[in-house]
């Protein structure tokens, strides 16, 4: 169905539904962030008004609505054709979840483990956003090639800070444009436009339940930013990271997670193998393999998040689905 | 999860309260249910306080405690489970220590409540199993919904109080008095009272506890910032960095003019923070800009829009928005999962975030309000209202007070001050102002009909100017010709409530909607007693209020 939004100053965003989608998700979904509080039709802060088109609405206090034909709450608008629903606010009052271009330099580069390189940039301010670098541990950005048109997206590995700094885990694949780039000319100064944060694959703080971090390959970087921000503000949630690898030799350096035990002393780990050397003392075989060895022992069922390449990602997301984990407690970022 | 503590509850199918998984305001239920048990434990550990101050050994840190408990349980302050996990663990410490000095001084600890033996779990899974014996309609198949809906008034009005007090302790307005009212109250609490007629009784002196709490807020707030005065607010930017300071207290705003002299950064109010430009002390900081956006459930938008951090210092927070989410910061009693917090008064993080945030690029064309009548200027001008009233010139004062909210209901508040006649002064107080302050409302003589008293926390501001007007007519107030017209939303309105029904003022519209936790007896106390009128249209209301008058 296609939605018509008016704004006050009457400008009109064009946006698409799914069946049983409220207008507030549909819009949400454009990236577009209308008002809203409670989401449950309750407190009358997402109120607007439909000018035409059909509709029904979901449980709500009647008190909430707005006056007149067509009151509306936009979390419990759900449309049933086309609508045209007018915002009580001008556009420039209607938040976006705006995608900034960037530039950036190379700040610094070195290995991490055998098989990946960590990647360090340094923002250029720019009038829109400063040297803020903005992101929500977990998410990702697009790197482009200085003058070239490859373009790929990495997960920020750092937390979000006002120096401009930002931090890449990237696995040098051989023969890839970016990681063939970085593995042999990449020097510090040259310039990288970026365009992000991007990404939806972020902690749900308000959960009270054990956090299970499971990471293949350079999976682990956006879940070392999770980490990280969990270290930083001393989060007490009980927290596991399992993470899997080819060769012993492969894994994260241990004073990465040695730093991260220091705030976040209830951190386990769990590095899993896949093809041990002889007298690796690591769990041996694949992370969704070490994963449904420690849901069978599992107290209460984790919010589980993971992170890494398809086959490893399908064959987690197989063992949670097995456990009986709620999809609402699985986040999942295909790498 | 069951809560129905602010005015905005959900109320759906006759049902009042929110008991799913989140309330309307954002609240968890995690969060809500180990807000529960906090409570529980305050009220133990009140209860004890009650003993010590009663002996005159009260315990100085214990008591700063409770307020600052006490006031991260109001509605839109703090939504941080791990917050109140710690604060729980710390209330049996504490609880433990005042027996420990009640034991010392041979006191017997007999005849002590369940909630001062009570024995938190070790962590949240216990504790959230725990919530239960902690609901606040705990006990309600005996003794009924209107000793339940008591209770509630009392500890809801409790809340306010707290956060008051903690408001004035932390400017320096450290009185035994208001310590030991507010843990008598909490050992009250205690033992799940069911006696309609004492109940009301302590939510009475509860009321004039308030009074007293508020003089001394406004004693704290004069004494370190001066007497306000008529002050004409920049509502444009200016050019440069900047950083926006929201909720209500003065003493962080100060602190962080303090923190940003020299930087080159400007820093702007919202929200309840606009009054704080009348104070001479605050306002004599050049680099104090102005005031940014409106009142607090615009928030989402005017958070967004901010070209640099923003610091939220009491309530009234809601959900951040991605946004935003990084370069707001909380202080004081608020708290929302992954939002860093000031402590120990450090802006360094903040000031690091205005100087990395671009600011704005330019500087708008000026626009302003005036704020600034408190007692003082009112006062200061009494003869002029006094011959005004005397001349027929002023016919009416309206007394617009309480919180802003997102309820269609609120656009009450709008009509009323636009409907009334020209002839009628309009006193303000609170964020419900910024529906209609920036209208044209023109003056009386020299003086402007629309007249900002302040925040709600300056409630003996208005409370004082009313009294003097009764003086200078040798009336009462509930003579003179002036009508209150409340619109509530939060715990901090339920204790000012308390303190008007207590002073006996009548002549009181509530809205927008009546507490859900008062039952339809309750709230016929309140009217056939207190003369508390719920609001009914704005016209009516004011056509009533004028030919009372006359």
């Amino acid at each position: 169905m296609k939605l018509t939004l008016q704004t006050r100053d009457a400008v009109s965003l064009q946006i698409d539904a799914a069946p049983g989608q409220s207008v507030l998700a549909a819009a949400e979904a454009a990236g577009l962030y209308p008002p809203a509080m409670c989401r449950d039709g309750q407190c009358g802060q997402c109120a607007a008004h439909v000018r035409a088109g059909s509709y029904e609405m979901g449980p709500h206090s009647a008190a909430a609505l707005p006056a007149g034909p067509g009151g509306v709450l936009l979390c419990r608008c759900l449309p049933t054709a086309d609508l045209v629903v007018a915002l009580p606010y001008d556009d420039a009052q209607l938040p976006r979840q705006s995608v900034p271009v960037r530039a950036a330099v190379v700040e610094a580069l070195h290995p991490c483990g055998a098989a990946a390189v960590s990647l360090v940039l340094r923002l250029v301010p720019d009038a829109a956003s400063g040297q803020a670098a903005d992101f929500l541990p977990g998410q990702y950005m697009e790197l482009r090639l200085p003058g070239g048109t490859v373009s790929r997206a990495y997960s920020l590995a750092n937390l979000p800070n006002w120096d401009g700094e930002l931090e890449f885990l990237i696995r040098l694949v051989p023969g890839g444009a970016f990681s063939g780039w970085l593995a042999t000319t990449a020097k510090p100064g040259d310039r990288l436009e970026l365009r992000g944060p991007l990404g939806h694959f972020t902690l749900d703080e308000a959960s009270p339940r054990p956090r299970w971090m499971v990471g293949g390959g350079c999976g682990f970087a956006p879940l070392l930013s999770m980490l990280r921000q969990m270290a930083s503000f001393q989060d007490p949630t009980p927290v596991k990271l399992i993470y899997g690898v080819n060769r012993a030799a492969e894994a994260v350096p241990e004073a990465l997670l040695a730093e991260l035990r220091a705030d976040l002393p209830q951190l386990e780990t769990i590095l899993a193998v896949w093809q041990p050397e002889p007298g690796c003392t690591a769990f041996q075989g694949s992370s969704a393999e070490a994963l449904a060895v420690a849901l069978k022992t599992a107290a209460t069922p984790p919010d589980l998040y993971v992170c890494g390449p398809p086959k490893m990602l399908d064959a987690v997301l197989a063992v949670a689905r097995a456990a009986g984990l709620p999809p609402a407690q699985i986040f999942a970022e295909r790498l | 999860m069951f809560c129905f503590q602010c005015e905005q509850t959900a109320r759906q199918d006759g049902q009042a309260g929110c008991a799913s998984a989140k309330g309307v305001c954002g609240k968890d239920e995690t969060t809500a249910d180990l807000q529960d048990l906090l409570i529980y434990q305050l009220k133990g550990l009140g209860e004890l306080s009650s003993r010590l101050h009663r002996r005159g050994t009260p315990d100085q840190d214990a008591d700063s405690f409770i307020l600052y408990a006490l006031f991260t349980t109001l509605t839109n302050v703090n939504f941080d489970r791990t917050v109140f996990v710690k604060l729980i663990a710390e209330a049996a410490r504490r609880r433990d220590g005042l027996r420990g000095a009640l034991e010392a001084a041979g006191e017997p600890l007999t005849g002590l409540s369940a909630a001062a033996h009570f024995a938190p779990a070790a962590d949240l899974a216990g504790l959230l199993a725990q919530a239960n014996i902690a609901s606040v309609r705990a006990g309600l198949e005996l003794v009924g919904e209107d000793v339940i809906g008591l209770r509630a008034l009392l500890l809801y009005g409790l809340k306010g109080v707290a956060a008051y007090a903690h408001h004035a302790e932390v400017l320096g307005e450290q009185r035994a008095e208001i310590y030991a009212g507010i843990a008598h109250a909490l050992d009250v609490l205690a033992h799940d009272p069911a006696d309609i007629g004492l109940l009301l009784d302590e939510a009475l002196a509860l009321g004039q506890l308030n009074l007293t709490v508020m003089e001394a807020l406004d004693a704290a707030n004069t004494g370190s910032f001066g007497q306000p005065t008529p002050t004409r607010v920049r509502t444009s930017p200016v050019a440069g960095k900047a950083i926006l300071v929201s909720g209500h207290d003065l003493r962080d705003l100060h602190n962080i003019l303090e923190a940003t002299q020299g930087t080159g950064i400007n820093i702007y109010t919202h929200g309840e923070m606009l009054p704080a430009h009348g104070y001479p002390k605050l306002h004599a900081y050049p680099h104090l800009a102005g005031n940014y956006g409106g009142a607090w459930q615009n928030q989402q938008q005017e958070f967004s829009d901010f070209p640099g951090p923003i610091v939220m210092t009491s309530n009234c927070l809601i959900e951040p928005r991605p946004a935003y989410r990084n370069r707001i910061f909380t202080a004081g009693p608020v708290g929302w999962p992954g939002l860093r917090h000031i402590q120990h008064d450090d802006y360094a993080q903040v000031i690091q975030a205005a100087q990395a945030m671009p600011g704005f690029a330019d500087t708008a064309p000026k626009t302003s309000i005036l704020v600034g009548f408190a007692r003082e200027a009112v006062l200061g001008a009494a003869q002029t209202v006094i011959d005004a009233v005397k001349a027929g010139a002023i016919k009416h004062f309206f007394l617009i007070g309480g919180c802003d909210g997102a309820a269609p209901g609120r656009n009450y508040y709008t009509d009323f001050a636009d409907h009334a006649p020209d002839d009628t002064v309009l006193l303000t107080l609170g964020c419900g102002k910024y529906r209609f302050n920036s209208h044209e409302f023109g003056n009386i003589g020299p003086l402007p009909r629309l007249l900002d008293v302040g925040q709600c926390n300056d409630t003996y501001s208005a409370i004082q100017i009313a009294s003097a007007l009764a003086e200078a007519f040798a009336c009462e107030v509930n003579d003179l010709p002036l009508t209150l017209v409340v619109s509530w939303f939060e715990q901090k309105a339920a204790a000012v409530l308390l303190t008007l029904l207590a002073l006996g003022l009548r002549n009181l519209r509530l809205g927008p909607s009546l507490p859900a936790f008062l039952t339809p007896a309750l709230l016929n106390v309140l009217v056939e007693k207190f003369g508390v009128q719920p609001i009914t249209t704005a016209e009516a209301d004011i056509a009533a209020a004028l030919a009372r008058a006359a």
